[in-house]
């Protein structure tokens, strides 16, 4: 042991740079977050929960059932039902389900999208009871998941 | 006749109640305290849901204590089970007998060897938490009372020793006029005797078995310590006498080294204007200081290994003191008394 040391212990030094560390930190800003009463933040990146989105106008559907989304997901979760208008020669989305329950927010889906049609939200409190329940069809998909809050 | 029975028996009696309802309520404000302050120092928020901020989770924690399971293993020794909670409250409660909270009408007695009375009696307590530990006839426990034991008794030499330096200033044993030697000679006493100051209520810290000198209850290795094989109120017992011992010794300090009851620079004119902050008052604000310290540094400080804990105390403590004791009498001999 040098002086120094001898001397830094002597006089509490050590002990008065411990104090000084933590006494600030009981001022600062807590980390911890309250979730279930208050709803949690999420980074604006997030991918929650997924949604098909309408025109805003219209009403109707921005999906122009071109199966992109499907052939994007890694695990083969999305299904389009489509059918080609005979007049029109285009694809008419028939029917859409989309398995929640297996889905890894990859987000390659989105991604694929040619019309934004497709979109992880942020949402994320979507758990049920039965995993039936997460094969969403396109009603639902539209709609987004019901948030239960949790209440006394 | 009514002098007397108001004097020995009705004053005493609604001193001790109030004391000891202090004594509780400081229990309870301190595990609430101890919770948030180490939680905000470790950037967290502690409990939250019990009522505003978490104010209620002391009542919610006795309730909880009152209404569980008391266990007594097979093995235990029955009475001395029964006993060693009871043993370490008593002691506990005891030490507020003698320290004065503020002048005249705010102690309960004034005896004139009232700090050999509290040393007496805090190495009572250490009896309890052995005879605790040896009870439950269960290794963990036993492991504990023997850490605690040998702690607790190395700890007290020094810090012994750091009282008799103050006593040797102050010229008396009485705790009330400790105080009063502080007010006339408008010096703290932490001032004259800064060496025994910081070892006192270092060796305070190691007696209440608080961070970082917990090693008979360090969870991490001893499950519990002593009260491993306690429960329910019993083990509300050990946890009440820790805590108040805590009140105890920062007390204690501040009646020995910050001037108890008095302002700060009692002598000085000009700042006469604290006199409007009653003498309890002030002795409170210094007591919680002393209180949140030792939540600082239950924050701040990892636990000592034990072999370090002894080094501590008898290679440190006890020579530095030894040597405070002998130089504070050399200088009073020399300078003051010729």
């Amino acid at each position: 042991m040098t002086l120094r040391q001898l001397l830094r212990k002597v006089f509490l030094i050590d002990f008065l740079e411990g104090f000084a560390i933590t006494g600030p930190y009981t001022f600062k800003k807590v980390y911890t977050e309250q979730y279930p009463k208050v709803p949690a933040k999420v980074p604006p990146r997030f991918h929650g929960a997924p949604r098909l989105n309408v025109d805003p106008e219209t009403g109707k559907t921005l999906c122009i059932a071109c199966d992109l989304c499907a052939q994007a997901c890694p695990i083969g979760l999305i299904e389009v039902q489509r059918e080609r208008n005979a007049e029109t020669k285009r694809w008419e989305l028939k029917g859409y389900t989309y398995n929640a329950a297996r889905c890894m927010f990859c987000n390659l889906c989105a991604e694929a999208c040619p019309t934004n049609a497709l979109e992880l939200s942020q949402t994320f409190e979507y758990a049920v009871y039965d995993m039936k329940e997460l094969y969403w069809d396109k009603a639902a998909l539209e709609k987004g998941p019901t948030v239960v809050r949790f209440t006394k | 006749m009514v002098e007397l029975f108001m004097q020995y028996l009705l004053w005493p009696l609604v001193k001790i109640i109030v004391v000891v309802l202090f004594l509780v309520l400081m229990v309870m404000a301190m595990t609430y305290a101890e919770r948030k302050v180490v939680a905000h120092i470790q950037v967290r928020l502690g409990p939250m849901r019990v009522g505003w901020h978490g104010i209620l989770q002391p009542v919610a924690d006795t309730v909880k204590l009152l209404f569980k399971e008391d266990i007594i293993p097979i093995k235990a020794d029955l009475p001395v089970f029964i006993l060693a909670p009871i043993l370490v409250a008593i002691p506990a409660f005891l030490v507020f007998a003698v320290i004065p909270f503020g002048p005249a009408p705010f102690y309960i007695a004034d005896i004139n060897v009232g700090i050999l009375f509290v040393l007496a009696i805090s190495s009572f307590g250490i009896l309890a938490i052995l005879l605790g530990g040896w009870a439950a006839n269960s290794k963990y426990p036993f492991m504990g009372g023997l850490r605690s034991c040998a702690q607790m008794i190395s700890y007290e030499l020094p810090m012994g020793l750091a009282v008799v330096s103050v006593l040797l200033v102050a010229q008396n044993l009485s705790l009330v006029s400790i105080v009063e030697w502080q007010q006339k000679s408008g010096w703290w006493l932490f001032a004259l005797q800064p060496v025994a100051f910081v070892i006192y209520f270092i060796c305070g810290v190691a007696e209440t078995n608080r961070c970082p000198f917990d090693l008979p209850e360090a969870e991490s290795e001893l499950v519990g310590g002593f009260h491993t094989e306690y429960s329910g109120l019993r083990f509300a017992f050990f946890f009440m006498a820790e805590y108040i011992n805590m009140v105890a010794i920062s007390a204690l300090t501040v009646v020995l080294f910050l001037g108890g009851w008095l302002r700060p620079f009692p002598n000085v004119a000009w700042l006469s204007f604290l006199d409007y902050v009653p003498p309890v008052v002030w002795f409170l604000l210094k007591t919680f200081f002393f209180l949140y310290l030792y939540l600082w540094i239950r924050g701040t400080f990892p636990r000592y290994r034990f072999d370090q804990l002894m080094a501590v105390g008898w290679k440190w403590f006890l020579p530095i003191t030894l040597a405070n004791c002998i130089v504070t009498a050399g200088v009073l001999l020399f300078f003051y008394y010729r």
